[in-house]
């Protein structure tokens, strides 16, 4: 999609109107329990009263942090005009969002852990292991993916036919260019979707059905915001194919009726989003959290954000200092061939101009 | 379908594992023919080494209880399948009632307690 200034501030401020909604949600998420929580840790009654109040005040400071990075930046680029920085900029403050936000819930928890009621943090003895096979296939929609799979080939198809035919010969490149990074996005989003398939089920003995309920519930809502993310990255392959082989004078309509149809999917796709969370939130308080046993001291194995444990089957694994990633794990490799083919792609297309 | 992981149990991880899937073909709750999960994802799931759940594999391989497919998975076999004569199967047996005697349980007790495990062992299946 083409950005213009007023497309890119439009983006913006919608930006603005959803993280402010996830804002308040993450405000309120340690305290969704109740009085005797603080996230998924059991703390004492009076323990937002008393040592339990700078934690949760810390924990808030914390979460504003990507507002400190925003609002100078931002305040740069309106002042400049350099409005087309605003596109990344969103781009960048939401990965910030989402790697602030795991950080700051794994350090307030583990400042509360000295205040937790006594063996709030003890693992459970009984798991329960569930023998049914996880394959991305068993989570696949059939009809999306067929619908998705053939419309980018006729796509492709008309945009050879367009290669060959057009007499304004247009090179590979610009034919071409964008729908292979979208095919590639895409791409990168099934590995996801593996991912999430793969993400760990055990269960304690007690609430085992409302656990698994949970889990499920929660790894089916995240494939379908990757099926969304690459039902949206087909359609905007048919765009281009569309837009490519029009007449000039119509691009900038199609441009806007692109633009427009962008705005209400991201609007529908927010509203779904906060309906599920809500759905999500509601399966999750039913279950009581609990520790489940861990079996490979995880915390003796790592301490660094990064991690080589051939023998440890886990793609993160949750040290003294927080997560680390286990680079011995397929998908940690995938991720990386993943991001170094983004990155020779995008080499690739950028040697021509 | 699960099976149940208990850390206060004696028994090896692995052992557990395959005791747990033993006990469900038992019950006829995994039928011949039903596929197992990839060891890759039972020892994620569980959070152990790679070679705990294949050692609990290798051992139901070596039962006739499960056939593993390279590629394809593994799946549960049929249990007539599992050609070991009588005197094999009878060892395990033999050895757990040396226990229960060893334990000074008398004879009544060890068959009362014999027929109710032979009743739970068989229950859902035959």
């Amino acid at each position: 999609m083409a950005f213009d200034p007023f497309r890119a501030i439009v983006c913006y401020g919608l930006f603005w109107i959803v993280r402010m909604n996830g804002c308040l949600r993450r405000a309120r998420q340690p305290r969704l329990r109740g009085a005797g929580w603080f996230f998924d840790l059991r703390v004492p009654e009076d323990f937002y009263v008393t040592g339990g109040r700078t934690i949760l005040r810390r924990y808030w400071m914390r979460i504003g942090i990507p507002f400190v990075v925003d609002i100078p930046i931002a305040a740069f680029i309106f002042l400049t005009g350099r409005f087309m920085l605003l596109p990344p900029l969103v781009l960048g403050l939401a990965a910030l969002i989402h790697v602030n936000h795991v950080w700051s819930v794994h350090l307030a928890e583990r400042q509360a852990q000295r205040l937790a009621v006594p063996d709030a943090g003890d693992p459970v003895a009984r798991v329960a292991l569930s023998l049914t096979p996880r394959r991305l296939r068993d989570y696949a929609n059939g009809p999306l993916e067929w619908a998705m799979a053939l419309s980018a080939a006729m796509a492709i198809m008309w945009l050879a036919r367009v290669y060959t035919t057009s007499p304004a010969h247009l090179p590979a490149r610009v034919v071409f260019g964008v729908p292979v990074t979208l095919l590639y996005v895409q791409l990168g989003a099934v590995l996801v979707k593996a991912i999430v398939v793969a993400w760990r089920a055990p269960a304690p003995l007690t609430q085992t059905a409302e656990h698994v309920d949970a889990r499920e519930e929660k790894r089916k809502y995240y494939l379908r915001v990757c099926d969304a993310f690459r039902a949206a990255m087909t359609a905007a392959i048919v765009f281009w194919a569309i837009k490519i082989s029009a007449p000039p004078a119509s691009v900038a309509g199609l441009d806007r009726l692109w633009f427009a149809g962008y705005v209400a999917f991201g609007l529908a796709a927010t509203v779904w989003i906060e309906i599920k969370r809500k759905q999500l939130v509601t399966l999750s308080l039913r279950a009581r959290p609990v520790t489940l046993p861990d079996f490979l001291r995880q915390s003796e194995l790592t301490r660094w954000p990064v991690c080589y444990q051939p023998s440890a089957p886990l793609l993160t694994l949750k040290g003294a200092r927080g997560y680390s990633l286990n680079l011995a794990n397929a998908f940690a490799r995938a991720g990386v061939a993943y991001i170094a083919g983004l990155a020779l792609l995008l080499v690739v297309l950028g040697s021509g101009r | 379908m699960v099976v149940t992981i208990d850390t206060t149990d004696a028994r090896p991880l692995y052992q557990q594992v395959a005791d747990g899937i033993k006990e469900l073909i038992a019950r006829g709750k995994l039928a011949e023919g039903t596929p197992l999960p990839p060891v890759r994802q039972l020892a994620a799931d569980l959070g152990v080494n790679f070679n705990t759940i294949a050692m609990a594999y290798r051992e139901l391989q070596k039962g006739g209880l499960i056939v593993i497919r390279h590629g394809s998975g593994s799946v549960v076999s049929s249990r007539t399948a599992a050609e070991r004569t009588q005197a094999e199967l009878v060892r395990p047996l033999r050895a757990a009632l040396t226990e229960l005697v060893l334990s000074g349980l008398s004879p009544d007790k060890i068959q009362r307690i014999v027929m109710r495990e032979l009743r739970l062992a068989g229950k859902g299946g035959g």
